[in-house]
């Protein structure tokens, strides 16, 4: 039997109205006030989570111009997903408490490049362009396990099922199934 | 020790909770905010023990499962920690522990991941969709006298000894002897300390004689 879901089914933000483009699977739920509040995705969708994810305490800071998709079955506790260009997430991800996943610099490495973006970031920018700031998408596959105060940092993959210890610091893509550990982050074996 | 009564609110609480019936805190101790129960679900007859002159701050979380207790020790100093404990966490008396601290006495989800596909799946039938008691849990002991740095992780089944000090952002995946200094990720021995009181009851006595 096809029966589409009642509106009460749907995913559901409990402290406010979901932004237009973000889009959220069924049963899925996601708290905090503070999670849409430096949600600034242009486009459409700019968000999306899958069906039963857990999204509890989570900060979306996304760029205009970024695009962020998370599977279903995910569990999520308060990580903060700091996205400028592309963050994908697969299914049954499980990521702990102040893990952070970023796909930018934030501000450029070049000393000069960063005078004009503290200048162009300031009130006194003026509407002025920020210099150009490096950016890769991160992609998590199904099934990896992400600790608490752990930190993903911009271009990595890592494989399915994969599991990063709390704390670590990961700069590298991490093949299938490795237990990764410490900072900079290794590999000390498999799951 | 004098216990408030549990269940009371917090005198200028910014969240409208209560102190569990199941916690016991010394009328001495300090709790800044009902929120740090907020992922709280002990069902033992004591879940949470704070003892005299204890604090716990703004941000400290006590995300405790049905199976799980806490204790905080004597004039020990939580300053916005997260403790994830599904068997237990004991903190010793005079210990300081800083913000953003993670002390997890249990993975909470299976490693191998199909079971733990399995549990995600259940977790997602019930309300809150939180996750079960962790049957893996290995108990972790603060010592007394311990000083966490901020950021740092204390991972399941690590015994912290007495006078040490864990360096800010380690992550410690092994007992930390007594009166020694650790740091990194992985954290590693820096130095033994020579301490002016060799033990912290002489320590103790000099504090109150002074």
């Amino acid at each position: 039997m096809t029966t589409s879901q009642p509106a009460s089914k749907r995913g559901r933000w409990s402290n406010g109205e979901l932004p237009a483009n973000v889009r959220l699977g069924e049963n899925t739920i996601v708290t905090a006030d503070y999670a849409f509040k430096r949600f600034h995705s242009v486009r459409d969708p700019g968000l999306t989570v899958g069906d039963n994810s857990t999204m509890d305490g989570v900060h979306f800071a996304v760029g205009a111009d970024a695009v962020v998709k998370i599977g279903s079955f995910c569990y999520f506790t308060n990580a903060v997903v700091l996205s400028e260009e592309s963050i994908t997430i697969g299914d049954y991800v499980v990521i702990g408490w102040n893990a952070t996943i970023a796909d930018t610099d934030f501000h450029p490495l070049d000393p000069a490049q960063r005078v004009a973006d503290a200048i162009a970031c300031s009130p006194l920018g003026g509407g002025r362009a920020r210099p150009l700031i490096a950016r890769r998408p991160v992609v998590i596959e199904d099934d990896v396990w992400i600790g608490p105060n752990a930190t993903i940092l911009k271009g990595v993959r890592i494989g399915a099922g994969s599991f990063i210890e709390p704390g670590a610091l990961v700069t590298q893509d991490v093949p299938p199934g490795s237990r990764v550990l410490g900072n900079p982050a290794q590999i000390v074996g498999s799951v | 020790m004098t216990v408030t009564s549990a269940g009371r609110s917090i005198a200028g609480d910014w969240y409208a909770g209560t102190i569990p019936q199941n916690a016991v805190v010394d009328e001495t101790a300090f709790i800044e905010t009902s929120f740090s129960f907020h992922m709280y679900r002990s069902r033992l007859p004591t879940g949470f023990r704070a003892g005299r002159g204890a604090s716990t701050y703004l941000g400290t979380m006590l995300d405790v499962g049905e199976s799980g207790s806490v204790s905080i020790g004597d004039f020990s100093l939580v300053h916005g920690a997260r403790i994830i404990c599904d068997r237990e966490i004991t903190i010793g008396d005079y210990s300081l522990i800083s913000w953003n601290v993670v002390l997890m006495d249990s993975y909470r989800l299976p490693r191998s991941p199909s079971a733990r596909r399995r549990l995600i799946e259940g977790m997602s039938l019930s309300t809150r969709h939180l996750p079960p008691g962790g049957d893996e849990a290995r108990p972790v002991h603060i010592g007394r006298n311990v000083w966490i740095g901020f950021d740092s992780c204390v991972l399941p089944g690590v015994t912290v000894g007495e006078g040490a000090v864990i360096g800010a952002r380690s992550v410690v995946f092994e007992d930390v002897a007594s009166y020694t200094v650790v740091a990194g990720n992985p954290a590693r021995l820096v130095r033994r300390i020579e301490s002016t009181a060799t033990t912290t009851d002489d320590a103790i006595r000099r504090a109150s004689a002074s």
